[in-house]
């Protein structure tokens, strides 16, 4: 987004006025970016506190009825809900702080910036439903004011796309979870979420499957999972940064949060095939989410691949844990939903960060391409320690946010049960060569981003101009940073929180020790926060054995470039120099589009004057899938079409046609 | 002479191609080889000027090399020897007064060690090379 080019979208005369950046209209803007900040921050700190109460043991009930008509709200506390408000309401929080700064630096108009307060309040709502209706409106109201905010930049054809292709997705996945949940509302004679809970175990098996499928379809296509996900690459990073904070972070848990509740919660132990297919699907995301997100070479683009690789992993171990349900060894499946929780917490906290520190590069620079950046980490200092912060969760390695749970869901796919079950033993080291290759690819992906993004000399002057954003947005970032922090180094903390919300779930959960993480039966242990305190002691030796005085100083020369007289930044790897051996390596699955041109001089072919390479990795399962689906409904309605001439008479024929059909049917 | 590195029986080469016909490369690749073997004698080839302790400079310097050789001179931590290999490093040989010629060798970076013959043979790059290490 280049600065100037996006102009404040509120009424249409301030669209027609030749210099939309008058004094007058500056000061407005900033009102608002403060209000809606102010206002999504509020509703973050309600939801972090409603949230506490729930997962504290409060299971209060209520009924609001003048607030919607006919069926009224219901909310209710549980401990699941809770887990999941508490996590939106933290997102919620850095994205509003986030806010104040970024609205104004990347001017976002005044309906956005209405739209984003009620976003986050629908966010803080879906978990805190307590009856269908409630948590259908809820989950419509998230999905018609993201809609909203993907838009916030609609001057832009890339912008334009993502929003219809997000709007018809997320309707879809709406459409299927409607008629899963009003099925089974209808069958169990229940709209109350916790009396279905009771009720659902009685249902016939074949109403019980066509709800968990088209939940499935319904709450994976919100949590971004494969083959469902083609929506979020897009979406994510075409919105406003801390819109992609809030979506990535917290909306993809809340599709979590549906299979958890409808699939594991209400349902209850179904058929083998379920958790399989839960896992299944695990697998193909957090694989191809990782390999997409390796090899791309937007930032943003790169964290939304990320989100749908890390919602994968989570599903993996939500699928593990559904197989083991009622089976004779609870301590594994206990395991495995730990880790899945303990990874939606931990992944909010560092995709929120993330999104926010790519925000900030992209204010400073008006650049998402990684090959044009770099040489961010002298003038943006706090930025890039942010965005490593992200990365060192997001990559899994030990001391940064992720290592826990990823740990966790390793553990308790080793120390899976080895029965007789010959399907589950093809499965399950299917599944930790997933989690293995995610997490490896996982690794690569950050230091590239990282190292290519914010490290070494600048590639374009864009990246060379840039400055420290604003106060403000570093306070949110700073918050997700603590957030990071904090569980990486004592994920002890959400013990309570876990152990809350998996009492809800047919599962109990692993304690976590505030220093060391003991799995039961003596399965494995480990200690996160002192394996940080033996990183810091190591470190702080190294240094004082490196300082100790010597009698040589060294000299200083200019540095080594293979005989040239000065390195430019045009020598660094990029990004896509960084992942073209992984491209060739999974060329037959990311199907890359790459095109080379070669200018050679009129007089000799032998001479090259001049070179082109381009390289775009596309979405094969976009290209297969969904564009016959699209080509099909074309063909389709221009069949339709054909009735359509416009002719008055005709269309007065068959409306008269269609009335006599209807009486003589309904006769 | 001495190794410039001070130790008897240790010296680490970069070989860098000024603007040479190749002629040289062969016999030095030879004098590497196993009927010569210059390593019994303690000359290394190695693959950077940072980890040598001198240049073995082939070829006349044309004009496209002359900066690099200086640079890469410059990058040969010091003391550091000049061993030019050939005719054409020497005095540009059959090339001089070409019109892509900078110079020879000596003319641009000086020399301390000089190895005559177009090319010359690897009996001679070795001896050369033995006079510098002291084996």
């Amino acid at each position: 987004m280049i600065p100037g080019s996006s102009q404040p979208s509120g009424t249409t005369a301030t669209q027609s006025l030749p210099k939309p950046t008058s004094d007058a209209a500056v000061a407005d803007r900033g009102a608002a970016a403060i209000v809606s900040g102010a206002l999504t921050t509020a509703v973050g700190a309600a939801g972090i506190a409603v949230g506490i109460a729930a997962l504290g043991g409060s299971t209060a009930v209520g009924h609001v009825d003048w607030l919607f008509p006919l069926v009224g709200v219901d909310w209710r506390l549980t401990g699941l809900g809770g887990f999941f408000a508490l996590l939106t309401g933290a997102v919620a929080l850095a994205a509003g702080c986030y806010t104040v700064g970024y609205a104004r630096a990347e001017r976002i108009g005044r309906f956005p910036l209405a739209m984003l307060p009620l976003f986050a309040a629908a966010l803080v709502a879906v978990p805190l439903a307590g009856s269908v209706p409630t948590f259908l409106l809820a989950w419509e109201l998230m999905a018609a004011t993201s809609t909203v905010l993907v838009l916030a930049d609609h001057r832009r054809a890339a912008v334009r796309v993502a929003g219809l292709q997000y709007a018809v997705l997320t309707h879809l996945s709406y459409a299927a979870i409607l008629v899963g949940l009003l099925l089974l509302a209808a069958v169990a004679k229940t709209a109350d979420l916790g009396a279905l809970t009771g009720a659902a175990a009685s249902l016939p098996a074949g109403t019980r499957t066509v709800v968990f499928l088209a939940c499935l379809i319904g709450f994976g296509t919100k949590a971004g999972l494969v083959p469902l996900h083609a929506w979020l690459p897009r979406a994510h990073p075409e919105a406003p940064s801390p819109v992609s904070a809030l979506m990535s972070a917290a909306m993809v848990a809340m599709g979590c949060y549906g299979v958890l509740l409808v699939a594991v919660g209400i349902l209850g132990p179904g058929p083998r095939w379920w958790g399989l297919l839960v896992l299944l699907v695990g697998i193909g995301s957090a694989v191809f989410g990782v390999l997409h997100a390796s090899v791309t070479s937007d930032l943003k683009r790169l964290l939304a691949y990320s989100t749908t690789e890390n919602m994968g992993l989570v599903m993996i171990a939500v699928g593990a844990a559904m197989v083991l349900a009622g089976s004779d060894r609870p301590d594994i499946a206990a395991i495995a939903i730990t880790a899945a929780l303990i990874h939606l917490c931990t992944h909010a906290a560092f995709k929120t960060l993330a999104f926010l520190a790519a925000g900030s590069v992209l204010v400073a620079t008006g650049l998402r391409d990684l090959d044009r950046l770099g040489g961010l980490a002298r003038p943006m200092p706090a930025t890039t320690i942010g965005f490593g912060i992200a990365g060192l969760g997001a990559a899994g390695l030990p001391v940064g946010a992720g290592f826990v749970s990823e740990w966790l869901l390793l553990q308790s796919l080793i120390h899976y049960p080895r029965g007789a079950d010959t399907v589950m033993a093809l499965v399950i080291p299917l599944a930790m060569g997933a989690v293995a290759l995610a997490i490896g690819l996982g690794v690569m992906t950050m230091v590239k981003a990282f190292g290519v993004g914010f490290l070494a000399r600048a590639r374009s002057p864009e990246a060379m101009r840039a400055r420290e954003a604003p106060p403000t947005m570093l306070a949110g970032m700073g918050i997700a940073a603590l957030a990071c922090l904090i569980l990486g180094l004592a994920p002890g903390l959400l013990n309570p929180a876990v152990r809350a919300a998996a009492a809800d779930l047919p599962f109990a959960a692993v304690p976590i020790g505030a220093a060391m993480l003991r799995l039961p039966e003596g399965l494995g242990s480990i200690a996160p926060g002192l394996l940080a305190l033996a990183l810091v002691v190591a470190i702080a030796l190294a240094t004082v054995l490196v300082r100790r005085p010597t009698q040589s100083r060294p000299v200083e020369r200019a540095l080594w470039a293979c005989g040239a007289d000065t390195l430019s930044p045009r020598m660094q790897y990029t990004a896509t120099s960084y992942a073209q051996p992984l491209q060739r390596v999974f060329d037959p699955i990311l199907q890359p589009e790459t095109e080379l041109r070669v200018g050679t001089a009129p007089q000799s072919r032998y001479v090259i004057q001049q070179a082109s390479y381009r390289s775009r990795a596309q979405d094969a399962i976009e290209r297969r899938m969904y564009l016959p689906v699209v080509q099909g409904v074309r063909t389709l309605s221009s069949w339709v079409r054909r009735a359509h001439t416009g002719s008055v008479q005709l269309y007065l024929a068959m409306g008269g046609a269609g009335l006599l059909a209807t009486l003589l049917i309904t006769r | 002479m001495q190794p410039p590195a001070g130790v008897r029986g240790s010296l680490q080469l970069r070989h860098v191609d000024a603007g040479s016909c190749n002629g040289c490369e062969i016999e030095i690749a030879s004098a590497f080889g196993p009927v010569y073997d210059a390593e019994r004698y303690g000359a290394r080839l190695v693959a950077s000027p940072r980890h040598a302790d001198a240049l073995l400079v082939t070829g006349v310097v044309t004009r496209n090399m002359e900066q690099p050789l200086r640079n890469t001179r410059d990058a040969v931590p010091e003391p550091r020897l000049v061993i030019a290999v050939g005719d054409c490093a020497r005095n540009c040989g059959v090339f001089a007064r070409g019109y892509g010629v900078a110079g020879s060798v000596r003319d641009v970076i000086g020399t301390d060690v000089e190895v005559p013959g177009c090319p010359p043979s690897p009996d001679q790059i070795v001896a050369a090379l033995r006079s510098v290490t002291g084996r």
